[in-house]
């Protein structure tokens, strides 16, 4: 009797991972911006290589989440400006999005190739949420999936004050790069 | 038993079915919440000086920073009348002590500077990051600098055959700062001046201590009130000079400043009872008597230049 109660347990975890099993994660999301003028310059370029991200496969949904801590910039007085005076990411500590992939279905998965798609959702950034919409680029190859977002947001919408002496170095709009892989099994 | 197993299976189902409904960003949440992070103090003061003394602040890893600041003269001599305001209290009375420095940081804990001021006045420094303040696994309630700085008095000397040994002198200070809150920092700075060579006189010393503590209060997200109070603690009173003279410094100096980060510079505005510019003299042989009068204006003004990069940014 032991033993059935055993192999049932056994069943149901080995059920349970079936069900994860559609959910991919990945530790390593990048996100790049670069808020410059002149696009050509990188000098307020900044990078994080640290986002976390979830896809769940049956219900098209997907999940992003960022520690603000960790885009990093190659200038230290500026890395320190982002934290204290623009994003104030001790009381904000993350960026987050949730939404849906609209286009997307478990097969692109299964075959190497292109597609597009878009994403819709919301995003979290320095205390404010706005509704999101962007393309979405998919490049399926072998085991690893890339998902690609390139999109803009203004400052003002996330209530981020940039002081008059810097606004003319900086465009209107930020471009963003979301750059997400995830390892099929 | 089959009771057993059915509750063993409604269990399972119902961890199975939770999995499945809970949502994605929640979980994600959940987990970054459930990491312990390790929180390293950031901005315990706007810049690498408070006023006078350097702060435990060090320029960023691979910055360049330079900085020039002004000491003018007092905003008010005795007797002077009229003339203190025609000299815009100080600001053009005929003195004024510059300081000029570089500064660059090899790594986040190792920073080194050379400067120049006054009449061929020559200095250069180390500073080692010790401790960071932070909270986390590991707590570290302060931040934790060593500062050691050697002066080179460049200047046309008493009598030609005087030895260059003679003309160094050397500071070695502890920065031991705290954070206390977004706003509120304070920093005891314990220090040792040691002069090669002192003029004979029985009371003249070639150590000097000296223990001072700077703070800040900030104001807003750029502005910031600081001010600094020093007390040296021996080899100020009675002393000789070179030509036998007796001299007393006065012990106490003290100043008061205010913080403006432009974003790209920080203006440090100030007033502080000590015109000499350079830590030594500040700490060691300051003239001026704690008195209105005698305060003089001043201001550092940093920018740093980001040379190697540290991030690949595309």
């Amino acid at each position: 009797m032991k033993k059935i109660t055993l192999l049932l347990a056994l069943l149901f975890i080995i059920l349970s991972n079936v069900v994860n099993a559609q959910t991919y994660k990945t530790r390593d999301a990048n996100i790049f911006f670069n808020p410059n003028k002149d696009q050509s310059h990188k000098d307020y370029a900044s990078v994080s290589k640290e986002g976390t991200a979830v896809l769940k496969v049956e219900t098209n949904e997907v999940a992003l989440l960022v520690p603000m801590k960790t885009f990093h910039f190659n200038n230290a007085l500026l890395e320190e400006h982002f934290n204290e005076n623009y994003l104030h990411t001790n009381k904000f500590p993350n960026a987050t999005f949730k939404g849906k992939l609209i286009g997307f279905n478990k097969d692109q998965l299964a075959k190497d190739g292109t597609y597009t798609m878009s994403s819709e959702g919301q995003v979290s950034l320095h205390g404010v949420t706005q509704n999101f919409k962007a393309p979405v680029k998919l490049v399926v190859k072998g085991k690893s999936a890339t998902f690609t977002c390139n999109f803009k947001i203004r400052a003002d919408q996330y209530a981020i004050d940039i002081p008059a002496l810097v606004k003319p170095k900086l465009s209107d709009e930020t471009p963003i790069d979301a750059n997400i892989v995830f390892q099929l099994n | 038993m089959k009771k057993r197993i059915i509750f063993l299976m409604l269990v399972c189902s119902f961890f199975v079915r939770a999995n499945a409904q809970d949502d994605l960003l929640g979980d994600l949440v959940k987990e970054d919440a459930s990491k312990v992070k390790q929180n390293i103090t950031t901005a315990t003061f706007k810049s690498s000086r408070i006023i006078n003394f350097t702060s435990v602040e060090m320029t960023g890893k691979g910055n360049l920073q330079f900085m020039i600041s002004h000491r003018f003269g007092q905003m008010w001599k005795e007797g002077k009348g009229w003339t203190n305001v025609a000299q815009l209290f100080g600001l053009n009375s005929g003195f004024a002590n510059t300081y000029m420095s570089f500064d660059y940081s090899f790594t986040d804990w190792l920073n080194l500077g050379l400067a120049t001021t006054g009449n061929a006045q020559f200095e250069s420094w180390a500073k080692f990051k010790i401790l960071k303040q932070q909270t986390g696994q590991k707590n570290v309630p302060i931040s934790l600098a060593f500062y050691s700085l050697m002066h080179a008095d460049a200047s046309e000397g008493p009598s030609p055959d005087d030895q260059t040994w003679n003309r160094f002198s050397y500071l070695n200070q502890l920065l031991i700062a705290r954070k206390f809150s977004e706003s509120f920092s304070l920093q005891l700075i314990p220090s040792m001046v040691h002069y090669n060579y002192v003029p004979y006189g029985i009371n003249n010393t070639n150590n000097i201590f000296n223990i001072a503590i700077g703070g800040r209060m900030k104001l807003t997200n750029k502005t910031a009130i600081t001010f600094e109070y020093s007390r040296q603690l021996n080899g100020y009173k009675n002393l000789l000079d070179e030509s036998a003279s007796a001299v007393n410094y006065v012990p106490d100096v003290v100043s008061l400043g205010y913080d403006w980060d432009t974003g790209g510079h920080i203006f440090q505005f100030f007033l502080s009872s000590a015109s000499s510019a350079t830590n030594i003299g500040q700490l060691s042989a300051n003239q001026n008597a704690l008195k209105v009068g005698n305060f003089s204006l001043g201001f550092n003004l940093n920018r740093s230049y980001g040379i190697k990069k540290l991030v690949q940014v595309h």
